[in-house]
C-alpha cells in the first residue's frame, strides 16, 4: 500500500505531467492492498464499509460514510455528511460539509473549505473556499 | 433552505417520525421520506439484477442481537464452502467480530460498520458489489444489523430474506414484530436445544409466524448442536 501511495504522491508533484493510465493502474493496485484500519479517529460513529485505512489524528464529522477502498492520511479533518468511496486523501487535508467524492485523489494539505460538492474520478488540489478555485484534473 | 429548517429535517430523519415535523415543513419531510424509500427500492432491484446476471443466489439474514444469525451463517458456510464460493457481508454498529467468526469457516467477508444506523440499506450492498468481481462468487449472505424492527424499512435486493429469532427472546417475540415476518421467506426459530430448560412455547411461535405470513417456511434449529442445519440448507434451494 505504501509503495502505491508514494507513487501517487510523487505524481501529484507535477499535475501537468500525470499519466492518467498509469495513475489508474496504481490506484487499482492500491485498492487491492488497502487493509482495514479504523481503530482510532476523532468523531462519533461514522459508517465504514471496509476496507478503510485511517492514519493518525483523523477527525470525522456527523453522518459520514467512508468506504469501500478509502485511504485517509494523517491530520485530516472531514466535515458532516461527507461520503467517500474509492478515494485517496493525503495528509493535512480539510473537507467541508456534504461532499461526495468517488474515485478521487486529494493532494496533500488541500483545503476544500466549501459545502455541497460532488465529484468523480478527479484529482483535487489547492486551498479553496469555493469549488471554482479548486484545481481539478479529471482522469 | 434555512439552517434551522435543515436541522429540523435532519433531526426528524434521525427519529424517523413525520409526526414530529412542524406543519410548515411537513410536506417536504413526507416527500423526502418517499424519495428515500423509492431510491432504496430502485437500488435493491439493481442489486438483485446484478447478482442474478452473475447467477449468484443471495440471502438477507435478519434478527435481533443474540438470535444466532452469525452462528447459523457460519454453520451454513462450513457445510457449503467446498462446493460454493461464498461472500458474506456483515452489518454491525461497530466491530468486526461477526465477520471474523464467519471468515474462519472459509468465506470471504466484508464488514460494514453502520455507526448509528440500525439497519443495512440497499446502497451499502450496491457499493460493495459494484467493487467486486462478481464472477468469483456463487452465494451471497448478508447478515443485517442485529435488530427486529428497522430492517423492515429497507429491502436489500436479495433473493430471499431469512428472519431468525431464538427461543430465549420469549414466545411473544414473533407476534410483537409482525413486519419482518410478513416480509420474509424463511423463519428460523433458533436455540431449540434450550427448550426444556426455558419452557418456551415453540408451537405458539411457529403458529404466530404462519398466521402473519402463510407462505413463510418455518424451521426450528440449534446452530449450537446442529439440529436441522441440513434442512435449513435445503430450504435455501440452491
Amino acid at each position: 500500500m505504501k509503495e502505491e501511495l508514494k507513487a501517487i504522491e510523487k505524481a501529484l508533484e507535477d499535475l501537468n505531467a500525470i499519466s492518467k493510465n498509469e495513475l489508474e493502474e496504481v490506484l487499482k493496485s492500491l485498492f487491492t492492498k488497502i487493509s482495514n484500519h479504523i481503530d482510532k479517529y476523532i468523531g462519533d460513529f461514522p459508517t465504514f464499509i471496509e476496507p478503510v485505512y485511517l492514519e493518525k489524528n483523523v477527525e470525522i464529522g456527523d453522518d459520514v460514510l467512508l468506504g469501500p477502498n478509502v485511504y485517509i492520511g494523517a491530520n485530516v479533518k472531514i466535515g458532516d455528511y461527507v461520503e467517500l468511496s474509492n478515494t485517496i486523501i493525503f495528509d493535512g487535508v480539510t473537507l467541508g460539509n456534504n461532499l461526495k467524492l468517488e474515485n478521487c485523489i486529494i493532494a496533500p494539505k488541500s483545503h476544500l473549505n466549501f459545502e455541497n460538492f460532488k465529484c468523480t474520478s478527479t484529482i483535487l488540489s489547492g486551498k479553496a473556499d469555493s469549488e471554482k478555485s479548486l484545481t481539478k484534473i479529471p482522469f | 433552505m434555512q439552517n434551522n429548517k435543515r436541522e429540523e429535517i435532519s433531526r426528524i430523519k434521525e427519529l424517523e417520525s413525520i409526526n414530529l415535523s412542524s406543519d410548515e415543513i411537513r410536506d417536504s419531510v413526507v416527500s423526502t421520506k418517499k424519495q428515500v424509500e423509492m431510491q432504496n427500492e430502485l437500488l435493491a432491484s439493481k442489486v438483485n439484477a446484478n447478482l442474478k446476471s452473475h447467477k449468484i443466489k443471495s440471502f438477507d439474514v435478519v434478527g435481533a442481537i443474540g438470535a444466532g444469525k452469525t452462528e447459523l451463517i457460519a454453520q451454513i458456510v462450513e457445510k457449503m464452502h467446498s462446493n460454493y464460493r461464498i461472500l458474506v457481508i456483515c452489518g454491525d454498529i461497530t466491530t468486526r467480530v461477526d465477520a471474523d467468526r464467519i471468515e474462519v469457516h472459509n468465506a470471504e467477508t466484508v464488514q460494514i460498520n453502520t455507526g448509528r444506523e440500525c439497519a443495512l440499506n440497499a446502497y451499502h450492498i450496491h457499493q460493495i458489489i459494484k467493487n467486486k468481481d462478481l464472477q468469483n462468487y456463487d452465494l451471497l449472505f448478508i447478515e443485517n444489523v442485529g435488530n427486529l424492527i428497522c430492517p423492515s424499512d429497507f429491502i436489500l435486493g436479495t433473493d430471499k430474506r431469512i428472519v431468525v429469532v431464538s427461543i430465549t427472546e420469549g414466545e411473544w417475540v414473533i407476534e410483537k414484530h409482525p413486519m419482518l415476518f410478513k416480509m420474509s421467506d424463511i423463519a428460523i426459530i433458533n436455540k431449540v436445544d434450550l427448550k426444556e430448560r426455558l419452557g418456551t412455547n415453540v408451537d405458539k411461535m411457529i403458529e404466530d409466524a404462519k398466521k402473519l405470513n402463510p407462505n413463510i417456511q418455518v424451521l426450528t434449529t440449534s446452530a449450537k448442536t446442529g439440529t436441522n442445519m441440513d434442512k435449513l440448507v435445503s430450504l435455501l434451494e440452491l
